[in-house]
């Protein structure tokens, strides 16, 4: 091993990608980009709303106080019209539900319940959850406030222990968005660097020289990694100032995470690079390689919500236990004692694939 | 003094594909030795054997004395593959300055080289540009520059004129000619016969066989024919119906 070599070799990355304008502004630019879209989609106004329509048949006291308390809810619009014209403001699209307060609406204690018909346009899963997520929050304290007018006698009061009450998805999403972009990127430009060099057949150079097939690979993960850093450096500097997200954590061991991420990533790609003769059979690796583990590593929905065997996959992908680790660190300020697994998984990960990563360098001399 | 390069009953097999046969040959110190043959005839993989980026199926390779690949050889021999093999985003000074590092010149030894190495190869005035710039010529003359930056022993350089103009490709011949005369030894694969009677030795390939070896003169002279394209040509249809290494 020789130290000036890898430093060679890692100066010679920084330098190819250096002038490469659209590979910098896919490392940099990009991830602020995804960051900012989705800060506008989570905390943006009017996503919510839901449009009702009301059919008030009998205008009892009890169908205007219900009419009233809908209108005061923030994430409702109501709108008061008649069946014939609720029905085809339905049909075309204009309101999400139409609400029927029946005639004889009234409050009979001891009676049998009694029944609102809600008409929803139901070809849409978010709305129809948003409707019914409106009307269930709203009409229990509507009705209550008919006849006690402090409402509910019982209320619920949260405390949190991480997070907190403003809270929200942003929040959860960014640790890993950090995480994804720097395992994204550094295995798309290593495959891709990697298959060049053999491709222009500097590879070949590289190999009769004295350079050692260990040297490339630590010289090829001093590089990336450098670059991984600054992109990681550039995210989390934005969605914590930026963005404001949520952030308690170690910034230490953010970056140790995402070392051990990258040196997967590096000698992922060196490996699968073998696997593929262009650019473009590399660009095919990505719905095996990235688009899993960004649907079943926790990115979108927890793991425990999975079905109990794509749970087992999920625990063989190193993404998972990265977005488990950043969230420790960045949401719940958790420290190496309760992260422990989650490191020696991916230092696992990091060591398998660069005997991997060796082992095809090796094969370039069969 | 003994051979630079051993080469004993040496075959090489990629799979079904046999590229190399039983091919024995010496290059003694100081010479220009020729690989001549057309394309196909196992002439890049006899140059990759001698340089150690591949393995021999059976017979070995030995350079300086050492069998290659050799971890101790690499830093003695210099490498032109056919094609450029550089890095195109790179400026020229850059690429040299990474093979320089990875061939061990230091710093300062470094600055020396690139300048001294870009004035020879007549690119001086274009060592900051990337190499994407560099016409097909002024690419080979960079690859050339990286092989010579390290000063090494032994040169192997495969198809090193292919593609030049005539005066670029005298101007190469020259300065092939200088250095063995400075006592460097050179392996110069080509499949243009004018060139052969510009090297010290030849050794004549075909289908992946050796034909023959030997001086230019010498071998004009055991096929009786006046020019080396004849020769090959008498030596191409004896091995037809010679048993196999019948000429050498």
């Amino acid at each position: 091993m020789n130290l000036r070599r890898i430093l060679a070799l890692a100066t010679r990355i920084v330098h190819q990608f250096r002038r490469d304008r659209r590979t910098l502004f896919l490392l940099f630019v990009v991830p602020v980009l995804v960051l900012s879209l989705l800060a506008w989609i989570y905390r943006g106004d009017g996503a919510s709303q839901v449009s009702l329509a009301v059919v008030n048949e009998g205008q009892s006291p009890l169908a205007a106080q219900i009419v009233t308390g809908l209108q005061q809810d923030d994430s409702l619009t109501v709108r008061e019209m008649d069946a014939a014209a609720a029905t085809a403001a339905l049909d075309r699209g204009e309101v999400d539900a139409v609400l029927t307060l029946p005639a004889d609406l009234s409050l009979r204690p001891g009676g049998p319940p009694q029944q609102i018909d809600v008409t929803l346009d139901g070809s849409d899963p978010s709305t129809t959850s948003a409707v019914m997520g409106a009307l269930t929050r709203t009409l229990p304290e509507t009705v209550v406030r008919a006849v006690n007018p402090a409402g509910l006698p019982i209320q619920i009061a949260p405390r949190f222990l991480h997070g907190g009450p403003e809270f929200d998805r942003l929040d959860y999403l960014a640790p890993v968005i950090i995480g994804f972009f720097v395992f994204f990127f550094v295995f798309l430009l290593t495959s891709v660097s990697f298959l060049r060099e053999r491709s222009e057949g500097s590879i070949e150079r590289l190999i009769v020289s004295p350079l050692g097939r260990g040297e490339i690979v630590l010289g090829y993960m001093l590089g990336f990694t450098l670059f991984a850093a600054l992109q990681a450096t550039v995210t989390i500097l934005f969605a914590v100032y930026a963005l404001r997200i949520h952030y308690v954590g170690n910034l230490g061991l953010v970056f140790l995470f995402t070392l051990l991420l990258t040196l997967g990533a590096v000698n992922l790609g060196i490996f699968l690079s073998t696997f593929a003769r262009t650019e473009l059979q590399v660009v095919q690796f990505i719905p095996l390689v990235i688009v899993p583990q960004a649907l079943l590593s926790g990115i979108l929905w927890p793991i425990d919500s999975l079905p109990e065997p794509l749970q087992w996959l999920a625990h063989a992908l190193p993404l998972t236990y990265a977005a488990e680790a950043l969230r420790g660190v960045m949401i719940r300020g958790d420290g190496l004692a309760a992260l422990w697994v989650n490191l020696a998984v991916l230092a696992g990960f990091a060591v398998l694939m660069v005997v991997l990563g060796t082992s095809t360098l090796r094969r370039e001399t069969a | 003094m003994g051979p630079i390069v051993e080469v004993e009953n040496v075959s090489k097999r990629f799979g079904p594909i046999t590229a190399l046969v039983d091919v024995t040959l010496d290059v003694p110190s100081g010479v220009i030795y020729g690989l001549l043959g057309p394309s196909g005839s196992g002439k890049t993989t006899l140059i990759r054997l001698i340089a150690g980026a591949l393995r021999a199926s059976t017979g070995q390779v030995r350079v300086f004395g050492r069998r290659q690949p050799s971890r101790a050889n690499a830093a003695r021999i210099g490498y032109m593959t056919q094609s450029a093999a550089l890095y195109p985003d790179l400026s020229l000074r850059e690429n040299l300055t990474f093979f320089g590092t990875l061939y061990g010149l230091n710093d300062r030894r470094l600055r020396e080289r690139v300048e001294t190495i870009a004035a020879e190869v007549e690119l001086a005035d274009r060592l900051d540009s990337p190499l994407h710039t560099f016409s097909g010529g002024m690419r080979q003359r960079a690859s050339l520059a990286c092989a010579l930056l390290h000063e090494p022993d032994l040169l192997i350089l495969d198809e090193p004129t292919v593609g030049l103009d005539p005066v670029l490709r005298r101007a190469f011949w020259e300065r092939f000619r200088r250095l063995a005369a400075a006592g460097r030894t050179l392996i110069v694969s080509s499949h243009v016969m004018d060139e052969a009677d510009r090297c010290d030795h030849l050794a004549f390939l075909r289908e992946g066989r050796l034909l023959a070896t030997g001086s230019p003169s010498e071998l004009r002279q055991i096929t009786d024919q006046a020019n080396l394209e004849d020769a090959f040509l008498a030596l191409a249809a004896g091995a037809g119906s010679l048993l196999e290494g019948g000429v050498r």
